[in-house]
């Protein structure tokens, strides 16, 4: 997550770990990809796909380039000049060149530190900008996934692209600047180093073949143990985020010590696997060191001063080199260190242009235009649904509905009645037939425009965390206060939320789980009903409310109901009874259409239903939307929530 | 500090790792040290030491002279590696273990804390406890407590040996130390606070996407994309900038460590140059010089990055012990003695209740509940109807009053013991991943699957598992199978009912099923209620008529109680939410008895 500084020090080893950036959760299979697939190290079409990413920035990204390749040129050159220092100016004992040289030093080093710190800051500016484009990009394009893509996808694997791939990718980006900035001093000490001396040069740099030959094994078991240590702190996140989110059955069932019990198993995992890496990782030590000894104490000091014998070279030549030695092997160290670092990244950057690549599901047509204002008038015109090609889910629909009126929709589980609302409000698009408000076909339109002239209550409530205010005037940013207090008396709300703490600035909890689910519930229905939408759609949630608040409820959407247009999926016998029309749904297709009266009279379906259900008199208990219709306001399991 | 030291403490429970880690760590300094000064003798051993020369350099050796110098840096640098070898070894095992240590208090505390703490905490801020937290906690102790002791002695022992050689150089040299010293201070604390500030926006960020997903059919209902992608954006840009922020500081903080050691080497060469030609230096020695100072920059370098680690183990510290310190209000008595098998009886005597800094939830509540008999509680949202029943297990204890179970009170008795007793069926039913045998048995240990079978035959779910293609090896939770609404409530009641407690809690548990569901697990619920005292918040009638008592809460306080005949006569609120609500179910039910059950398609 951090930048390490400059070229890292001695010893110290990085990269070597899981970090707070590894994956939270395990692998599964979805459309998604696998998030254990092994990335390659270098796989070009994600770098170039992430130099499209930069190339905004590339006005920042070129000073940075131009920083870094000054900065390691004269890192790699200052021995350069000490080697000058000694053999012409010290060796031949003139004081005057001493002084030159001291003063070039100062100018070398005037530059070595703006150049380090330029490239610093900009490398840090570019990765921020990309970054932030990056998490904004995906965020973006997920909110443009439907309801389905969330119903196959959990949640814990698209937070885990969200948070650990793009931290992966940061880490990365800076090292691949640290890794390029060490590839350019490692050739330009080598070029130096012939050039001074090509005989000692190449006897110092025999031993880099061997260095290479012993890496390319070394690796081979290295990669395996950062593979295992992945796949181990997956287990122990993923076990600790079932933890939080399920601690309320833990505890009622009395599971701690066995959960306690368990996630030592996985942790201890965790321990063993990154002790493996440390043994592998420090190994490299020994043989650095040892290469290191060989330059310098063979290479440097017993071929060197034959060389120094024979005139081949000056004193001063000698200490360059010994500096260029240990130099030299500090950047190799690091770059292997950073092998598995960036086979990492390519894979999160392989799963983050997945999600980037997600095709939207709803789109706006090109040409679409704003729906003006709406009175409300809603036709249902032949049509049909499915989900999936051959199992229709709606048939040749046929509704009508005029601009102010209160429609009540029936029919058994799996009728169709949440397909038919959510069509409406395009969370999918009719595969036959088509819908029009106000006689503009809502696919004409954009989605917009279309939905925020309606308003959904869905059947569990859900809340953001901030504000009560900011929940009822959710994303209608410009709400008076007046209009939000209006909006909590309507359903009766305004009571409660006056004797929580702070009123209406009283913070919830995450989901609002501060609440009982019936505040909740009220809540929501304040949200809904506050932008004053032309159009309602209601999915009747009587079950969570108890009968008091209910009549409450009832009473106030009675109210509200009055001059907008709306369709409750109903399960109350008064909300049927008082629709103007009652649409009875069944397997898919219209059965009937009329008021209470006129079906009851019809002797069909709904007299049927009617008969079964709700008896001769009174309200009922039917039929959550359950399990059957892939997309629904439960299509998220509490699980899945987390 | 008390926070850094407690973190010393932690890895303090491994001397031998700790010590051995030290050891090493001193050792490989020593042999690195000897490598400039076998290098400077080399050199000065080739160019000859004549001070009354004017021609400084005189090339008079035998390359046997050398010999000894050329093996001696390989062996020292040799000996260096296998120490750095023992010392990276045993410092990852230390920290590795120290934050090993933290995952398990942590998971621990997490999972044994009262409900107080979770009402509060957002998951993914726990998370982030959970893992950059501790992460921070395990590079502190790896740099911080190890590292640091390489750079201090370093920082030491190389001038003062420097000192040794040539006062006036190594004055010189030196001189840049105490600035670095300073600057440190000063990064540090403001590091600090900008890290800590990073961590919190981070947090922010993760929640707002989190609860973006988790909602997002609410996002999709209200077509409130753009209003998302605002609030997120908002978050990310604040998060780039202190970012950037906090990166620019440390990258110039590291930029100015680099520009002293770069000076001091110019520096160096500059005078030692000088000295060389007045005869006061001889070239070895400006060649040890020299390497001494390359030897120094690595631990300076670090010593940003290790102040670092000291500010970030010091914020992430505060957020670790802040968790691990929380007092669970709810906490067993030092005495507290195993319950055993109860009969049930209930008693809330003057109970009063109020969740943290608000509000009274309950006042001076009474109720007994003997054994056997079913309660159902009714009230309004917020009326304190599943306050009631949480403080039954403990999970949150009576601020006034007692709750005692066979006379006595609960908090007499050991929490696992309790809550074996008291089964409690939650209105959000939470699913684990795992397979649906497991997630009933989750609650005893060793269930035979004939336990298990028979839990979901009472629960009514046992067909409806044999159903599915897995049947009860069917993956469910996060990453599985979705159950519906009504399938997972009747999971949680077999659940709650395979460890057979003499008390059991529904809290809304049969709410959203359609009728026919409903009927079933009303037949199983009169099974399960059988010979326990139960307690049922409920709207349906079937469950409120044949209760033994209800209670009708308001505002906390308990307005009505009697049987359902009793209300009814006295004419109050349960009389008229039964005028209205239930009767009219009464008669939905006995009507709809046969053909619902006739009409398939109205299961699940």
């Amino acid at each position: 997550m951090m930048r390490g500084g400059g070229g890292m020090g001695g010893g110290m080893m990085r990269g070597m770990r899981g970090t707070s950036a590894d994956s939270m959760f395990a692998p599964t299979n979805d459309n998604l990809t696998d998030e254990d697939v092994v990335g390659r190290v270098y796989d070009n079409r994600v770098v170039m796909r992430f130099m499209t990413f930069i190339k905004p920035y590339r006005k920042f990204a070129l000073i940075a380039l131009v920083s870094l390749l000054v900065y390691a040129v004269v890192n790699a050159s200052i021995p350069l000049l000490i080697m000058y220092g000694i053999n012409w100016a010290v060796a031949a004992g003139e004081v005057n060149r001493v002084h030159i040289i001291g003063a070039a030093f100062m100018v070398i080093t005037v530059i070595h530190f703006l150049s380090n710190r330029l490239q610093f800051i900009f490398i840090s500016r570019t990765g921020q900008h990309v970054l932030y484009d990056l998490r904004s990009g995906m965020f973006s394009h997920l909110q443009n996934q439907s309801n389905a893509f969330y119903h196959r996808t959990p949640i814990g694997r698209v937070m885990s692209r969200m948070q650990s791939d793009v931290l992966q990718l940061q880490e990365t980006f800076e090292l691949l600047a640290l890794a390029l900035a060490e590839l350019v001093t490692v050739g330009a000490i080598i070029l130096l180093m012939l050039i001074v001396s090509w005989q000692l040069a190449l006897v110092c740099m025999i031993i880099v073949p061997i260095l290479t030959v012993i890496m390319m094994y070394w690796q081979r078991f290295a990669r395996h143990s950062f593979m295992r240590i992945r796949r181990a702190i997956a287990m122990v996140n993923g076990e600790y985020n079932q933890n939080i989110t399920g601690v309320r059955v833990v505890q009622s069932l009395n599971r701690q010590d066995e959960n306690m019990a368990h996630f030592r198993t996985l942790n201890q995992e965790y321990l063993d696997a990154n002790l493996e890496a440390a043994r592998y990782s420090g190994m490299l030590q020994p043989l650095v060191e040892l290469l290191i000894g060989l330059g310098i104490g063979i290479g440097v000091v017993l071929f060197g001063s034959w060389l120094l014998k024979l005139d081949a070279l000056e004193v001063g030549t000698l200490v360059a080199f010994a500096f260029w030695i240990q130099r030299f092997f500090e950047p190799i160290r690091q770059l292997t260190m950073q092998y598995s670092q960036l086979q990492r990244a390519m894979a999160a950057g392989v799963r983050i242009f997945e999600v980037l690549d997600l095709d939207p599901d709803i789109m706006d047509k090109p040409d679409a235009v704003a729906l003006p204002e709406v009175k409300g008038e809603i036709r249902y015109k032949d049509v049909n649904f499915h989900y999936v090609e051959g199992v229709e889910v709606l048939r040749n629909i046929n509704v009508h509905i005029n601009a102010g009126e209160n429609v009540a929709l029936v029919g058994s589980t799996g009728a169709g009645k949440s397909t038919f609302v959510n069509l409406l409000h395009r969370s999918a698009d009719v595969t036959g037939g088509s819908i029009s408000v106000d006689g503009h076909d809502i696919r004409d339109v954009k989605r917009e425009s279309l939905v925020h002239q309606m308003s959904m209550v869905l059947q569990e409530p859900y809340l953001f965390s901030g504000t009560v205010r900011e929940n009822i005037a959710y994303q209608n940013e410009d709400l008076t206060e007046d209009e939000i207090i209006a909006a909590a008396q309507a359903v009766g709300a305004h009571d409660f939320i006056m004797e929580m703490d702070s009123g209406y600035d009283s913070e919830l909890a995450e989901r609002g789980i501060n609440l009982s689910i019936g505040q909740r519930q009220l809540i929501s229905f304040a949200r809904a009903i506050a932008g004053n939408p032309r159009i309602l759609v209601l999915d009747e949630a009587t079950a969570n409310i108890d009968t008091h608040t209910e009549l409450l409820i009832q009473r106030a959407l009675s109210r509200i109901l009055t001059d907008r247009t709306s369709i409750v999926i109903a399960h109350r016998l008064s909300t049927i009874r008082n629709a103007d029309k009652i649409v009875v749904l069944d397997r898919g297709r219209v059965a009937e259409v009329g008021n209470h009266d006129q079906l009851l009279e019809a002797g069909g379906v709904y007299a049927q239903l009617y008969a079964i259900n709700y008896g001769l008199s009174g309200p009922s208990v039917d039929v959550a939307p359950v399990g059957g219709e892939v997309i629904g306001a439960d299509g998220l399991s509490p699980a899945a929530a987390d | 500090m008390g926070i850094l030291l407690r973190i010393i403490r932690m890895a303090a429970h491994y001397p031998a790792r700790l010590s051995l880690a030290y050891i090493t760590a001193l050792a490989a300094i020593g042999f690195s040290m000897a490598l400039p000064i076998l290098f400077g003798r080399a050199i000065d051993t080739m160019v000859g030491q004549n001070p009354d020369n004017k021609l400084l350099f005189e090339l008079d050796f035998r390359m046997a002279d050398l010999a000894f110098f050329g093996v001696g840096i390989l062996v020292v640098s040799l000996a260096r590696g296998f120490c750095d070898f023992g010392r990276t070894y045993t410092t990852e095992s230390l920290s590795q273990k120290v934050s090993f240590d933290c995952r398990n208090l942590l998971y621990d505390k997490l999972q044994n804390v009262s409900f107080a703490f979770h009402d509060k905490e957002h998951t993914g801020d726990l998370m982030s406890r959970a893992t950059a937290d501790v992460e921070a906690m395990r590079r502190f102790v790896n740099m911080g407590m190890i590292r640091s002791l390489d750079v201090v002695v370093r920082i030491i022992a190389i001038p003062a040996y420097l000192f040794t050689i040539n006062w006036e150089l190594a004055l010189v040299s030196m001189v840049f130390v105490p600035a670095i010293v300073l600057r440190s201070a000063f990064v540090m604390r403001a590091l600090r606070r900008k890290w800590l500030h990073v961590q919190e926006v981070m947090g922010e960020s993760v929640t707002v996407l989190q609860e973006n997903l988790a909602g997002m059919h609410v996002v999709k209902a209200f077509a409130s994309e753009n209003f998302e992608r605002r609030k997120y954006n908002r978050k990310a840009e604040e998060l780039r900038v202190e970012y950037f922020d906090a990166e620019r500081m440390q990258g110039t903080n590291s930029a100015w460590m680099t520009l002293y050691f770069t000076f001091a080497l110019g520096i160096i060469l500059w005078l030692g140059g000088w000295q060389i030609i007045r005869g006061a230096l001889t070239p070895g020695e400006l060649a040890a010089f020299l390497l001494f100072l390359n030897q120094l920059t690595f631990p300076i370098r670090a010593s940003a990055q290790i102040i670092n680690t000291f500010s970030r183990a010091i914020s992430s510290g505060q957020r670790l012990f802040n968790v691990l310190d929380t007092r669970s209000p709810v906490s067993e008595r030092p005495n507290a003695a195993d319950m055993g098998r109860p009969t049930g009886h209930v008693r809330f005597e003057k109970v009063g209740f109020a969740y943290e800094d608000r509000s009274p939830a309950l006042r001076e509540v009474n109720l007994d509940a003997k054994p056997g008999q079913v309660t159902a509680i009714l009230g309004a949202p917020g009326s304190g109807k599943t306050t009631v029943v949480n403080l039954l297990p403990r999970f949150y204890d009576v601020t006034d009053g007692k709750i005692t179970i066979d006379g006595s009170d609960i908090r007499d008795f050991t929490l696992q013991s309790l809550r074996h007793n008291v089964g409690i069926v939650h209105q959000d039913v939470y699913l684990f991943s795992a397979n649906i045998r497991d997630n009933i048995g989750y609650g005893v240990k060793d269930a035979t699957h004939e336990d298990i079978e028979r839990a979901a035959k009472v629960a009514q779910l046992h067909d409806q598992i044999m159903a599915l293609p897995n049947g009860y090896d069917t993956w469910v939770g996060e990453r599985g199978t979705t159950l519906s609404g009504g399938q997972r409530q009747r999971l949680s009641i077999a659940r709650t009912i395979l460890i057979d407690p003499p008390v059991l809690i529904l809290d809304d548990s049969t709410s959203s099923v359609d009728v026919e569901t409903e009927r079933q697990i009303h037949r199983a619920m009169v099974e399960v209620m059988k010979g326990r005292t139960t307690f049922v918040i409920a709207h349906r009638l079937s469950t409120v008529r044949e209760a033994d008592q209800i209670l009708v809460l308001e505002k906390g306080n308990i307005v009505e109680r009697g049987n359902h005949e009793e209300l009814i006569r006295s004419g109050g609120i349960y009389q008229s939410i039964y005028e209205l609500q239930l009767r009219p179910q009464e008669e939905v039910l006995l009507e709809a008895s046969v053909p619902a059950m006739a009409d398939g398609r109205a299961a699940l």
